[in-house]
């Protein structure tokens, strides 16, 4: 089936099989890696991407499900050789360790502040509860997200 | 996964006219948000994986919420993100902003749709309760037309529906009866996000002013049967009784006598019977909360 997406503001045409699944496109059509596989089973946001301005597990969303939709992936967020700020609060916070969860997280982040551009702790702890982290203990998280927020 | 075609719906009835030429022939499955679908289809063994999806999503007559002559209908497409953030649910209806905000985490709430949750019926579906415990109807479309039935019935066993394979579901109504009916949900998981209840519950009922009596009491168990269940022993108990604490606690206490628990790796039958009790209390005091804030309103 012919489909049609903007990734990242490029316009991205292909054919694909039906049960393609979007974050297999991303990482295997379009090399967009950035959105990684964890259980592939909807639990641990790994995949998120945003799709259509909300965020998204891109393991449990067909390719063609996106079919005519605006996607960004976590490549999308720098603008210019700028980090968005998102990406500069896991940076300067240590919001990482292994980074497997990090674009999923980011991206959860990035689709709270959108929502919610001041939230509390609370907000934060709820909005990054689709993603798992097996190596921050989220606290770090939560303050890369405070950051972000321009709540240091 | 196994491979499928989809066809991609224009309309309901489109969708429908799919759904019988298909339906006839090979296995036919309905694609909403895919939260569920994605999960059966990638487990799902051979023989029960579809040969044929349907993709529901496009329909935009599928997505409104909007008061009619009839109640507040809700389109089977409107998703737990868009049911937490209507103005006319958030006013009428605060307990479903709160079934909707128990249901997995921000990712799944963005697709999920209210229709797909319903049709997935498992026990512990979270929009169950609350619209159960209002009375809530269900419009459905096949090839010979629409049918309406309430909910409680549409619900037929875990994971059953009375949806036939060649209909679609429409909408979701709650009558003109129940509009406004103060009605409080609460869940119990093992976690805040993403976790399953282990028991929930809705509470609803309206007050008879000049005797501070329950009118019209409904409670609806979830995750304690093989579906969604009336507490009619507690709601045939406070019919008519004037509202006071021990009322709303012996009604937990009969509440228990209506569910059917059993044992699973989430809890014990014995647990599940405890919650009922103390969350059936909680929500039938959450109600009457909700009720005495709309009386000061006005
Ligand atoms: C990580 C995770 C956590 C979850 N947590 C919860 C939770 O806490 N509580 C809860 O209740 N649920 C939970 N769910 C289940 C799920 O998200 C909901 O049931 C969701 O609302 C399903 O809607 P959908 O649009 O994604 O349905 P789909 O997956 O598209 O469809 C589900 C089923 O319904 C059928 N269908 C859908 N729409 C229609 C229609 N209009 N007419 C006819 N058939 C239709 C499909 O064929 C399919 O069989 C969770 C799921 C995941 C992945
Ligand atoms: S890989 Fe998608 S949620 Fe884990
Ligand atoms: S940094 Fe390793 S999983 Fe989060």
């Amino acid at each position: 089936m012919q489909v049609s997406m903007t990734v990242n503001g490029r316009v991205r045409k292909a054919d694909v099989e039906p049960r393609l699944l979007l974050v297999h496109f991303l990482r295997e059509h379009l090399l967009l890696t950035g959105a990684h596989v964890g259980c592939d089973t909807s639990q641990c946001g790994a995949c998120t991407v945003i799709v259509d301005g909300r965020s998204a597990k891109a393991c449990t969303m067909f390719a063609v499900q996106a079919d005519g939709s605006t996607i960004t992936t976590v490549e999308g967020l720098a603008a210019n050789g700028q980090l968005h700020p998102v990406q500069e609060g896991f940076w300067d916070q240590h919001g990482l360790q292994c980074g497997y969860c990090t674009p999923g997280m980011i991206m959860s982040a990035v689709n709270l502040l959108q929502d919610t551009p001041h939230p509390t702790d609370r907000q934060i702890r709820e909005g990054i509860s689709g993603n798992f982290c097996r190596c921050t203990g989220y606290q770090h998280i939560v303050n890369a997200v405070r950051q972000a927020a321009g709540r240091r | 996964m196994r491979a499928f075609d989809v066809f991609t719906a224009k309309d309901s009835r489109h969708a429908v006219a799919l759904l019988a030429e298909h339906a006839a022939t090979s296995k036919v499955k309905v694609l909403a948000g895919g939260t569920d679908l994605l999960a059966d289809l990638k487990f799902a063994s051979a023989s029960h994986a579809p040969d044929v999806v349907v993709d529901i999503s496009r329909i935009e007559d599928l997505r409104s919420i909007a008061v009619t002559g009839d109640g507040l209908s809700i389109g089977a497409l409107v998703t737990h993100t868009e049911i937490m953030r209507s103005p006319l649910i958030r006013d009428m209806f605060p307990a479903m902003v709160n079934a909707a905000h128990t249901i997995g985490a921000v990712q799944t709430r963005n697709l999920g749709t209210l229709g797909g949750n319903l049709v997935t019926a498992v026990p512990s579906v979270d929009s169950g309760p609350t619209l159960v415990a209002l009375d809530a109807l269900v419009t459905v479309l096949g090839p010979a037309g629409r049918r309406q039935m309430p909910l409680a019935e549409f619900f037929v066993g875990p994971r059953k529906t009375a949806l036939k394979p060649d209909e679609l579901l429409l909408e979701i109504l709650i009558p003109t009866t129940s509009l406004g009916k103060p009605t409080c949900f609460l869940k119990f998981g093992l976690r805040k996000g993403q976790a399953l209840a282990l028991v929930n519950v809705a509470a609803s009922f309206w007050v008879d002013r000049a005797r501070n009596a329950f009118v019209a009491p409904r409670i609806a168990l979830g995750a304690v049967a093989p579906k969604v269940v009336h507490a009619s022993t507690a709601e045939a108990y406070l019919e008519g009784r004037a509202i006071a604490p021990e009322a709303m606690v012996e009604a937990g206490r009969l509440a228990v006598g209506d569910a059917k628990p059993i044992s699973d790796f989430r809890a014990s039958a014995e647990y599940r019977r405890d919650l009922v009790a103390v969350l059936t209390r909680r929500a039938l005091e959450g109600a009457y909360e909700l009720a005495k804030a709309k009386q000061s309103e006005k």
